[in-house]
């Protein structure tokens, strides 16, 4: 049997995605991206093919992307994140009647992408060069209010208050305004709910500038965070599709269009 | 006793090959010859060149006075008629960018802000002496207002009045007289006199630099590209500060070897490499951040519309006028009518000419550069995205500055644009 891999060696995460040649999605792998890009990346393959029971050779072609997609060199080839999220979007969207504007929130970037009905990229816009409403935005605040990153979803639900306005956009300055509101005595699901407010509106910004149509994928690693998903969709006016695993979008996208690349290889 | 404690360091310059900003220039000098394979032989001139000029601080010798210019909008003919040299003092550096900090508004552009720091620095770049005379034409807000602050330098300088609207009669006769008046403050500076054959020698001067430019320019029609876009904007750099005839020399043998490379069916890209067309704020060494990008991810940027290339040599003065008074006005048209710069309050001219390389160089997609604070690229924006979305072509849009710490997401976002381009073009197939 052949498979083909995507990896995403993220800025905080790499993930693998594994296909077959029907581009059925055969498992996917997530580790921390840590400081030893390479190896790490090479341990999370191995990984997954451990889990699967394949050897490396069952792997006909493997294409890397994100941020780390040029250090990983056992590759046969590497994508942006953009056309692999996008690719994987497309494919994923397929059994819920198409997608057409991808919103991806990741640990050190935000992007939305539109995609035309034949799963090309037409547009995509992408956050400046800044941590502001990323997924590094939600630990750094998880951290000030002494909470798990997972906890946070929950607690957007739990407050009988309004959300409260978190005005700074900086990363670093959202923190000691995150201080100052809990000094203040607001309450932590208050302080959280605007957390998701400012990144949602934020986002939306961003899906608006390359014009949102329907339907619209959510994915990313803050996508599993469910207070989130609702401040974007409340924003944004529409509903979301967020995937069953959506950290690992991007990384399917790849392993989809490895599969496309080594078809058109071996047609001949 | 306290000598033995205390010390007073003094101060020890560094000189200027191990300065900074000339390593600055080495690194992307480096990477631009080094990085990318077969480049043209001709192209040796010019690498030498800024390796002299960047990298050692060796003067460039020029004859008569110097006339430094901070935009393409003062007219060079009438400097070279003068005996004057002129050099474009718009300047690349981000070393420069951040000293500039110091007089304009964090948020403002930063080629007026390494123009400044520039000049505001020991080290004048390109080294060719500290300029006997600024023009500084009233073009967009940040150079008009920088005028004061170059004076404050130590330099003299003068404000070359330019119109915003385009169209207008008003503003052409205004222009006419704007360029006569800056005839009059040369004659002051050189104490010489305009004459009919001094002019005309400068315009066939300008005119064969020019010309050779041209031939350059409709190499780049070719598919698959016989240069990279990198080299091209490097030989339109040195424009700003090379003696022109020697340039125009280095530019005719490098048009000779791309006829050869022509004729032997070079290519100096894969044949799907998507090709570019560039616009926006120019490209300046050592800020070549964006170019070197695209080519680095496989693109070709194949034709621009920057006033650092294209804009700056592409249209040619006529001079089948007679009278003296004649041709200074003609050479005023030239200067205002082709003009595509967004400080103009509508810009359809734009618009026009980017539709046009697109067709014409077979572009299959425009990559638009404004740098952060360069409000009227900013704001130009919107009319060329939806100029360009009913035509069709897809754009992407850039905004950055001279700091290099955005580099990582810029490649993801020129890939993922190349990548939509070919994808494009295999569905279009």
């Amino acid at each position: 049997m052949n498979y083909f891999a995507g990896i995403d060696v993220g800025s905080t995460a790499i993930k693998v995605a594994l296909v077959d040649e029907q581009g059925q999605l055969a498992g996917v792998h997530v580790t921390a991206s840590g400081s030893l890009f390479h190896k790490n990346s090479t341990e999370a393959l191995n990984a997954l093919l451990n889990k699967l029971g394949l050897q490396r050779d069952d792997v006909r072609y493997l294409i890397a992307t994100g941020y780390g997609r040029k250090l990983f060199k056992e590759a046969d080839d590497s994508i942006s994140e953009i056309t692999a999220n996008a690719a994987g979007a497309f494919e994923t969207g397929k059994a819920y009647g198409g997608v057409r504007t991808i919103i991806n929130i990741g640990g050190q970037d935000s992007k939305a992408i539109r995609i035309d009905p034949t799963g090309n990229v037409e547009n995509f816009a992408m956050n400046d060069k800044c941590a502001a409403g990323t997924g590094r935005f939600l630990d750094v605040a998880a951290r000030n209010l002494e909470l798990d990153l997972e906890e946070l979803g929950d607690y957007h639900f739990q407050g009988d208050k309004a959300p409260l306005n978190i005005n700074s956009t900086c990363t670093v300055f959202a923190e000691s305004e995150i201080i100052g509101l809990l000094a203040n005595g607001h309450g932590k699901s208050e302080i959280i709910a605007g957390i998701h407010y400012s990144i949602a509106s934020r986002t939306v910004r961003l899906a608006k500038r390359v014009g949102v149509e329907d339907r619209v994928y959510f994915d990313g690693g803050p996508a599993l965070n469910k207070g989130l998903v609702a401040a974007i969709q409340d924003e944004l006016g529409r509903e979301l599709l967020v995937p069953e695993y959506p950290q690992t979008t991007t990384a399917f996208g790849a392993a989809i269009l490895a599969r496309n690349d080594w078809q058109e290889e071996n047609a001949g | 006793m306290e000598n033995e404690i205390h010390q007073v360091i003094p101060i020890n310059p560094v000189p200027y090959s191990r300065s900074r900003q000339a390593g600055e220039a080495q690194t992307v000098l480096d990477h631009i010859v080094d990085d990318f394979q077969e480049n043209p032989v001709a192209m040796q001139y010019f690498y030498d060149l800024f390796r002299q000029v960047y990298c050692h601080g060796d003067e460039i010798p020029h004859s008569g006075k110097l006339v430094g210019t901070t935009c393409i909008q003062a007219p060079e003919e009438l400097i070279y008629a003068f005996g004057a040299t002129p050099v474009r003092l718009c300047n690349g550096s981000y070393h420069y960018d951040q000293r500039g900090a110091d007089f304009m508004p964090a948020k403002s552009c930063s080629l007026v802000k390494a123009t400044l720091g520039m000049l505001s620095s020991e080290n004048v770049i390109p080294k060719i002496g500290k300029p006997d005379l600024v023009v500084n034409p009233s073009t967009c807000d940040q150079k008009k207002k920088s005028s004061v602050m170059i004076e404050g330098m130590g330099y003299s300088v003068y404000d070359l009045e330019f119109p915003n609207v385009k169209e207008s009669e008003a503003s052409r006769v205004y222009w006419r007289r704007s360029v006569r008046e800056f005839a009059n403050q040369l004659r002051k500076l050189t104490g010489k006199r305009l004459t009919r054959a001094n002019l005309k020698a400068a315009m066939a001067m300008t005119g064969r630099a020019q010309a050779a430019f041209r031939t350059l320019h409709n190499f780049r029609r070719q598919t698959p590209s016989l240069i990279l876009g990198k080299d091209a904007f490097l030989v339109t750099n040195a424009y700003f500060f090379d003696d022109i005839e020697r340039w125009t020399t280095a530019v005719e043998k490098l048009n000779a070897e791309l006829a050869e490379r022509q004729a032997a069916g070079f290519r100096a890209v894969q044949s799907k490499a998507p090709r570019v067309v560039f616009t926006g704020s120019p490209p300046i060494f050592p800020n070549l951040k964006l170019p070197l990008l695209i080519e680095e991810a496989g693109g070709v940027v194949v034709a621009d519309e920057t006033c650092s290339a294209n804009r700056m040599l592409y249209d040619m003065t006529a001079v089948d006028e007679w009278l003296l008074s004649d041709m200074v006005d003609s050479l005023a048209d030239k200067y205002l009518k082709p003009c595509t710069c967004p400080i103009f309050t509508r810009n359809d001219d734009r618009k026009r000419r980017l539709l046009d390389l697109v067709a014409q160089f077979k572009a299959d997609g425009v990559i638009y550069q404004a740098f952060s604070g360069c409000q009227v690229y900013e704001m130009e924006y919107r009319s060329v995205a939806e100029e360009f979305n009913k035509a069709g072509i897809p754009m992407l849009y850039i905004e950055t500055d001279y700091s290099p710490d955005d580099q990582g997401q810029l490649s993801t976002r020129i890939e993922a644009f190349l990548e939509s381009l070919k994808n494009r073009k295999k569905r279009h197939a």
